[in-house]
């Protein structure tokens, strides 16, 4: 029961991967359509070759690059589907499932050395350098020319946030309240960030908050761009710019010019540390979540849940609500089994968990990128756990606020909080 | 499966980090340039928490697990997409993230000696690089200060390109001088640089351009390089994706090469260290002690070093460190911004760079394209920030020469300081005081100058005959007018 039978999630169009017909949802994630189909090996990694499949499925981590239409190293958790894409893995010898090169991965059970690799002769040297130069890299060049984008022209706005999450949302309904004109730039598909998991934790914002949010944005004259990345924060010209890729038909660079800037990107998903923490079955909770509500993908029969209350709680209540079985895995993992998918856990201790995938819920690293690149600084703790150094409203440079999980680890009430005081100072500029 | 790996994007597994320490590469800025971590299409996303979580359980302090520098932009880009800005309308500036103030330090790698006969100011590639070629020689009494981790200055920060294609007859020597030491780098210092041999292109864009090529092409016949001035055609042969029409000539020289500038620095520093020299990162010099005609001693933000001899090895900073002893240089600092793609299969053979706009661009071995570009209204200044203007710039060039790589995704860019000297050739040997050499002024072209240079001045201050270029690149040349400049400088 890879994906729920429920008729709102039912597929309408067909993609190929590795010339296998896989049906998809129009619009869904590719990543979204393979995991559905039971595809969780969609790629090998850069040096061992080891089987990877989609983990954060948010289009942070990068573990799920494939090649989409003649294009190389796209990430299938962020390409969409559409009726007859081409999906194809890449960087093998052989297929995704039987790569001949994973037997680097076994001949150096300890990792390659390659600063050493055969330097105690010059001419073997030369071999080596040119051998791994055949080896190196992920995709191939694309097969064309990109057509060119269209001219891109600089927009004014009183405030820029970064981020459609619940934090994101509390500023820019903060700004819309102060009649700012805001552009809220979300690169998910939608909004609501995390409460697109629909975890609906207590204290969590109802999802009918998300559409008032944006209404109000509308309503102050702004606008509320989804498939919108901010991809950096520059300076040209004196004042902020951001850059911002708007996805679509016709993908564009909109050029940002905003005197208040409001960083709101959440928290990136973190892999868990231990033995084969990168097989294929092994996915970041919330990227898992939003994808079964929203396009009915299960990513098994049997998950296993790791992380901190109550968000892994809420997780597996979640799965098996859906009807899947989740089970809690109680003590710190040693390794994960299974050669081309996560097949169980060893816990430390003996202790077995037999599973066909892995929700790994809880904190992550700060998505501080846009306010770091402004001047703003990330401290590290005792425990090596990160956050942004900020004032009491977010300030985390000139004009630049931060809220929420970019901040730091908080529940998405406190990131509502965090983004309307962060919201208010910003409209004061 | 007995592996647990940190950084999914490079493969870097948490053992590889845990060497990494071991070795002595304790900040997070040494650990993502040793190990790689961080350095993929994620850029960090997935995996800094986790290194630097690694790093704080094994021993490291907050200031040495303190995330590396955020560079722009946050998510791969296509190049075509930032051809889309018009540069004309982004005017330069100091770029982002600003300079960070200063906080609490990772901790320096050996404690500070009371004197050594030579101290070396600035532990880059011709620092480091002296400092081996003097222990090699017998003298290993030798101290590099640097203030930052190694591969925190220019020498970490280039494109890795080394050429022959000079034009001067000095230069040309140099340059293949340096290309037979890369090709032996790695068995003679035992870690691996990555030397490729792919050749240099170098296309000229108009018939002004074109006779500058010939110009320099007939001085490189005469050196006996295998340079060779060939037609569009056969430069497409060379580098198929290449558009013919947007030039009239290229330059080719096969045995030109690119090399991964980082290990370079690990390497002589290691060697060196083997030998008795030490190496002192984390230790800023802030003061020369004059006395006569001397410099007596060098004065850290640690302490004092008693020196014999002082060298002046710090690039762009080499005006700033001159003038702690109230020597003028007339070195000026001048950013150069640079870019690195996702990584590729091999589909670039040679290093492309176009006369007239300083555009050039690479594949490095790990198969990602490092390109850049010159900017003539780039103001002095050490600024090292990054900015939108430098990628729409880049961009617009690199898809006009070679269009299906406007396709390429950018995933990091950064910049670095040229030390520019007003004739674009170096000052080397004493200045305003006998026993205060330079070693600087090598406008861009430092890393691939300089493992010839550090043998010759090796040499020389090893009494031995000094080569032409210490009676040539002095500073009192800039006084008597018989400065003559080189014309071949890119970017």
């Amino acid at each position: 029961m890879p994906r729920l039978a429920d008729p709102r999630f039912a597929p309408d169009c067909e993609i190929r991967f590795d010339g296998r017909r896989v049906p998809a949802r129009a619009g869904e994630s590719v990543a979204s359509a393979l995991v559905a189909a039971g595809l969780v090996l969609v790629a090998r990694s850069a040096k061992y070759h080891r089987p990877r499949g989609p983990f954060c499925l948010a289009g942070s981590c990068g573990s799920c690059q494939v090649r989409v239409d003649g294009l190389p190293n796209l990430p299938a958790c962020a390409t969409p589907c559409r009726d007859g894409l081409r999906v194809e893995t890449q960087n093998t010898l052989g297929r995704a499932g039987w790569d001949l090169l994973a037997a680097i991965d076994r001949l150096a059970p300890h990792g390659i050395d390659h600063h050493h690799l055969v330097t105690w002769n010059r001419w073997a040297n030369r071999v080596a350098v040119a051998a791994s130069r055949r080896l190196a890299g992920l995709g191939r060049l694309g097969d064309r020319a990109p057509p060119p984008w269209p001219p891109a022209a600089e927009e004014r706005f009183e405030a820029l946030v970064a981020g459609a999450g619940p934090a994101g949302l509390g500023a820019a309904l903060a700004l819309a309240r102060a009649g700012r004109r805001v552009l809220v730039a979300e690169r998910g598909p939608r909004a609501g960030g995390r409460l697109r998991c629909r975890l609906d934790l207590p204290g969590d914002p109802p999802p009918s908050w998300i559409d008032e949010a944006a209404a109000a944005v509308r309503a102050a004259g702004g606008e509320v761009a989804t498939g919108a990345a901010v991809l950096g924060l520059w300076r040209d010209g004196g004042s902020p710019l951001a850059g911002v890729a708007a996805q679509g038909a016709q993908p564009r660079l909109r050029l940002i010019r905003a005197p208040a800037v409001v960083v709101a990107c959440g928290a990136h998903a973190e892999p868990p540390v231990f033995e084969g923490n990168d097989l294929p079955g092994i996915f970041g909770a919330r990227g898992l979540l939003a994808a079964l509500a929203e396009d009915g993908v299960l990513p098994g029969e049997r998950v296993a849940v790791l992380g901190p209350e109550p968000e892994a709680e809420a997780a597996a209540a979640r799965l098996r609500q859906a009807g899947a079985g989740a089970v809690r895995v109680p003590g710190p993992v040693r390794r994960a089994r299974g050669r081309r998918r996560v097949a169980g856990l060893d816990l430390e201790g003996g202790a077995r968990i037999a599973c066909d995938a892995v929700a790994v819920a809880g904190r992550g690293l700060p998505a501080a990128e846009l306010a770091r690149q402004a001047g703003g600084s990330l401290e590290v703790d005792a425990t090596g756990g990160f956050r942004l150094r900020t004032g009491p409203a977010g300030e985390a440079a000139p004009g630049v606020w931060a809220a929420g999980e970019a901040a730091g680890p908080c529940t998405a009430r406190e990131a509502a909080e965090a983004g309307r005081r962060a919201g208010e100072a910003a409209a004061r500029v | 499966m007995s592996k647990a790996i940190l950084c999914a994007c490079e493969d870097v597994t948490r053992e590889e980090v845990r060497r990494a320490f071991a070795l002595g590469h304790r900040d997070l800025e040494s650990v993502k340039r040793y190990t790689g971590f961080g350095t993929g299409p994620c850029q960090g996303k997935a995996c800094l928490g986790l290194v630097a979580r690694e790093l704080v359980g094994l021993g490291a302090t907050p200031a040495e697990a303190a995330p590396f520098t955020v560079r722009p932009p946050t998510a791969p880009t296509p190049l075509a997409a930032l051809a889309s800005a018009d540069p004309a309308s982004l005017p330069p500036g100091p770029g982002v993230p600003p300079e960070p103030s200063p906080s609490a330090a990772p901790r320096p790698s050996l404690p500070l000696p009371a004197r050594a006969r030579v101290v070396v100011v600035g532990g880059g590639i011709m620092g480091l690089g002296l400092a081996w070629q003097l222990a090699r020689r017998g003298e290993a009494d030798v101290v590099v200060l640097e203030r930052s981790y190694l591969n925190a200055g220019a020498s970490g920060r280039n494109g890795g390109g080394v050429r022959a294609q000079w034009s001067t007859p000095t230069m040309i020597r140099l340059a293949r001088r340096s290309l037979e030491l890369c090709g032996r780098f790695a068995s003679e210092m035992g870690i691996n640089v990555w030397f490729r041999r792919g050749g240099y292109l170098f296309l000229a864009p108009d018939a002004r351009q074109a006779a500058r090529l010939e110009r320099a092409a007939a001085v490189q016949a005469r050196c006996g390089l295998r340079t060779r001035v060939v037609a569009p055609r056969e430069a497409r042969d060379i580098v198929p994706q290449l558009d013919a029409s947007r030039f009239v000539a290229a330059s080719w020289n096969p045995d030109d090469g690119v090399v991964f500038p980082w290990p370079f620095l690990w390497g002589y520093a290691a060697r060196a260290a083997a030998l008795g020299a030490r190496v002192l990162t984390f230790t800023r010099v802030v003061g020369l002690e004059a006395r006569g005609r001397r410099i007596a001693a060098v004065v850290t933000d640690r302490g004092r070093i008693a020196a014999d001899v002082v060298v002046n090895a710090c690039g762009a900073w080499s005006r700033e460190v001159a003038a702690l002893a109230g020597v003028a240089l007339p070195n000026r600092p001048v950013r150069h911004e640079i870019l690195v793609t996702e990584p590729l299969k091999p589909w670039l053979d040679p290093l492309v760079s176009v006369l007239g706009t300083g555009l050039y661009f690479s594949q490095s071995l790990r198969g990602e394209m490092v390109g850049g570009i010159g900017d003539p209204e780039e103001p002095e200044g050490l600024a090292t920030g990054s900015t939108l203007r430098f990628l729409a710039r880049f961009a617009r060039a690199l898809a006009a020469v070679a269009p299906v790589a406007a396709g390429l995704k950018v995933v990091r860019q950064w910049a670095g300081s040229y030390d520019v000297t007003p004739d674009n050739n170096p000052i080397l040997g004493a200045a305003g005081y006998d026993n205060f050499l330079q070693l600087s002024g090598f406008v861009g072209h430092g890393f691939m100058m300089a493992p010839a240079v550090t043998e010759l001045m090796a040499d020389w201050m090893g009494g031995g005959k000094p080569d032409e270029i210490f009676e040539r690149f002095t500073l009192a040349r800039f006084a008597g007018g018989g400065a003559v400049r080189e014309d071949f400088i890119i970017g």
